[in-house]
């Protein structure tokens, strides 16, 4: 699955896009654990202390915050997602 | 610099007679409306509602917040507030850099000028005298040279200029005021009264002075929570961390571009795809930032300083690539060149020009070309940005026809093509960089911002997109009547302390009300923040109520009402304003959108 980073969470995976595998049935969570097993330093962005996605990463799915999504952090993925991983972000 | 005697020194300038008078503020103006935006809005008031922005008398106000100039963090912004000319409403417009400091600094906490002087004219203001002196060697160049002419001739040091470009010389109805960093007075055409009043600039040479009437340890601890907030890491404004310092306000071009908030061709489509990110903060960061400048006592250094390497535009050094004109002048321009952007927004910091208005005009052009509605007159196409570049200067000289034409804004501009209806405006002023259909909450406020389309009245983006303590969902229309309310409040006050809006993003109404307290010597809450800031947003209403902004007078234009969106998180979305301003309303205790007089008389209005 294509996964796509945003601002300061880019530069610690050093690239826009990346790919990760995922099998039937994962989870938004299971996503995240695959991202954080390859870049540890992703880690504190994602997770927070309860092991559930950190309120400072905010994760699309097909431009949809999953906080707003009915299965939150449980949706189960497909290859029609997209993802977007972005840190906090606001300005003028 | 006494602190605690903020209103006591405002400089009332009679541009015609030459008269200049300090006379303090009323004390109970100060006590009710603060500073910066809340007073220059009651100095205006007297003014008048129903005066012609165009005539002598218009007064045209310049306002420090109680702690510009101070060494709290943020605290380096001004007002200037007027009858704006683009929208027939009252205005209030914040500059940052060092120019409200060294106002303060030179003894001043405020200028109203009055009436038109009968030649160009510029303000010399240094150690709490201000002479009116001749402008005719600068009337003519653009607000660059003018900055260079008043440094050579004065010195740079302990130097500020403030000063219009040739846009508000000829009354360009969206012209900025723009100093000696490129920070402006952006929006609602300030810079045309300027022009209007043949009033060229406004020099001041201040001296940093330290605070010295405060309690030592109330304001040393004042001063350090609010950098403590600031240096979080868990903020966005954490210095060099946090998204909005490292990459600037730009961070937001690929998060809107994401969730379908992200107006395109006019706002036809709220989507760039992929385009976005040649417009984005990272790419800007990759490829052509080379500093990050700040303000006076900021630590933030949000600002981004670009150099263009190569290409057309090679050899331009300039800042700021923000958000909203890389939106405006690039997606909303189907134009995705960054070198090209970022000349139209030195151009428009050189003639002196709001360019979020600059890229509606275009883009509304750009879509009466599409149409078919242009005639004999040049054509623009989507996203040709050399063209672009080259009616710039047209519109800010207003030299030729089309120029003209375009200078009057965007929805007078349309009107005079026979086309209102592309022009994307509310009160007349061109849409920020959030469309109402993805983040419905922005449209609220675009709608019901005292001075026309303005995301800044009420940011509820920065709970729309979670990044505070509040989340809220951004295609909920339910719920975002109060919201707004409240983020209109806590920001009119933070606008009259005026310290800057990103402050918001890490403090709270608690935190301004210490801040507050420890300037006035007395208890101050988060309750009376939040009143003194509805009391503020109640007086504009007001303003603008008796300007001749009656009921039915909050409205989006009507593609987001009922043009869906197609793109992205927002697919199938409209504005339900409707039922937002019924919420709204509610909240607000109004009659639609005037302010009954019960509620005038319980906020103690005027």
């Amino acid at each position: 699955m294509k996964v796509s980073f945003y601002a300061t969470l880019r530069a610690i995976v050093g690239s826009k896009t990346l790919e990760f595998p995922i099998q039937e049935g994962d989870r938004v969570l299971d996503l995240a654990q695959t991202i954080v097993d390859r870049f540890p330093a992703l880690h504190e962005h994602v997770f927070d202390a309860q092991g559930g996605i950190a309120r400072s990463v905010h994760i699309m799915l097909n431009g949809r915050n999953i906080r707003w999504l009915p299965e939150g952090a449980e949706t189960v993925l497909t290859a029609e997602h997209s993802v977007d991983f972005f840190p906090p972000a606001a300005g003028g | 610099m006494k602190i605690k005697d903020f209103g006591k020194d405002i400089a009332h300038i009679n541009l015609a007679s030459g008269e200049i008078a300090k006379r303090p503020a009323p004390k109970e103006w100060v006590e009710k409306y603060v500073g910066g935006r809340g007073l220059g809005v009651r100095y205006v008031l007297e003014a008048g509602p129903e005066v012609e922005p165009f005539s002598p008398e218009n007064v045209l106000v310049f306002m420090n917040g109680p702690l510009t100039g101070s060494e709290v963090s943020m605290s380096g912004r001004w007002a200037c507030v007027t009858k704006s000319p683009l929208t027939g409403t009252v205005t209030d417009s914040h500059q940052g850099g060092w120019t409200g400091a060294r106002l303060r600094w030179a003894g001043f906490d405020g200028l109203v000028f009055e009436d038109r002087a009968a030649t160009p004219t510029y303000a010399f203001i240094e150690d709490g005298q201000i002479e009116l002196r001749d402008a005719s060697e600068v009337w003519g160049m653009g607000t660059h040279d003018t900055v260079a002419f008043f440094q050579d001739r004065y010195g740079k040091k302990n130097l500020s200029v403030c000063a219009i470009g040739q846009s508000g010389e000829t009354r360009g109805r969206f012209a900025a005021w723009l100093n000696e960093d490129d920070r402006a007075f952006g929006r609602g055409g300030t810079g045309a009264i300027g022009g209007d009043k043949n009033l060229k600039a406004i020099v001041i040479r201040g001296k940093l002075q330290k605070s010295e009437d405060l309690d030592a340890a109330e304001w040393k601890q004042v001063r350090r929570d609010m950098l403590d907030h600031i240096r979080n890491e868990d903020n966005i404004t954490s210095p060099k961390k946090g998204g909005l310092s490292v990459y600037g306000t730009n961070v937001l071009m690929n998060v809107t571009n994401s969730i379908g908030a992200l107006g395109v061709r006019n706002s036809q489509k709220t989507s760039y795809g992929e385009r976005a990110e040649k417009l984005s903060g990272e790419h800007v960061e990759q490829t052509i930032l080379v500093n990050d400048p700040t303000c006076h006592a900021c630590p933030v250094a949000c600002k981004k300083e670009v150099e263009i390497k190569e290409g057309p535009y090679k050899g331009l050094r300039m800042e700021s690539v923000e958000y909203e004109p890389a939106w405006a002048l690039g997606a909303n321009c189907d134009n995705d060149d960054i070198a090209s952007v970022s000349k139209l927004i030195d151009q428009c910091n050189d003639l002196g020009m709001d360019p979020i208005e600059l890229g509606n005009v275009f883009s509304m052009y750009m879509e009466a070309t599409e149409q078919g509605w242009i005639g004999d007159g040049p054509k623009l196409e989507w996203g040709d940005h050399a063209s672009m570049v080259a009616l710039t200067e047209e519109i800010g000289r207003r030299s030729s026809p089309t120029g003209d034409l375009l200078a009057e804004g965007t929805q007078l501009g349309a009107e005079k093509l026979g086309h209102g209806e592309i022009a994307m405006a509310v009160k007349g002023q061109g849409v920020p960089a959030y469309d109402p259909r993805g983040l419905k909450g922005m449209g609220l406020g675009y709608a019901t911002s005292n001075r026309g389309a303005c995301h800044l009245r009420a940011y509820v983006a920065a709970a729309e997109l979670g990044v505070v303590g509040i989340d809220a969902d951004p295609l909920a229309w339910k719920g975002k009547g109060e919201l707004v309310k409240v983020f209109q409040d806590l920001h009119a006050f933070g606008d009259s302390m005026d310290l800057c809006k990103f402050s918001a993003f890490a403090q709270g109404a608690d935190d301004y009300a210490a801040q507050l307290a420890v300037v006035r010597g007395e208890g101050f809450s988060a309750d009376d923040v939040m009143q003194a800031g509805e009391r503020i947003y109640n007086l504009e209403r007001h303003y603008n109520n008796r300007a001749g902004f009656g009921k039915g007078s909050d409205t989006l234009p009507r593609r987001f009402l009922e043009e869906a969106s197609t793109e992205a998180g927002s697919a199938g979305h409209v504005s339900e304003l409707s039922q937002m301003l019924e919420e709204y309303y509610a909240a607000r205790g109004w009659d639609d959108a005037v302010v009954p007089e019960a509620k005038l008389a319980e906020l103690q209005i005027p």
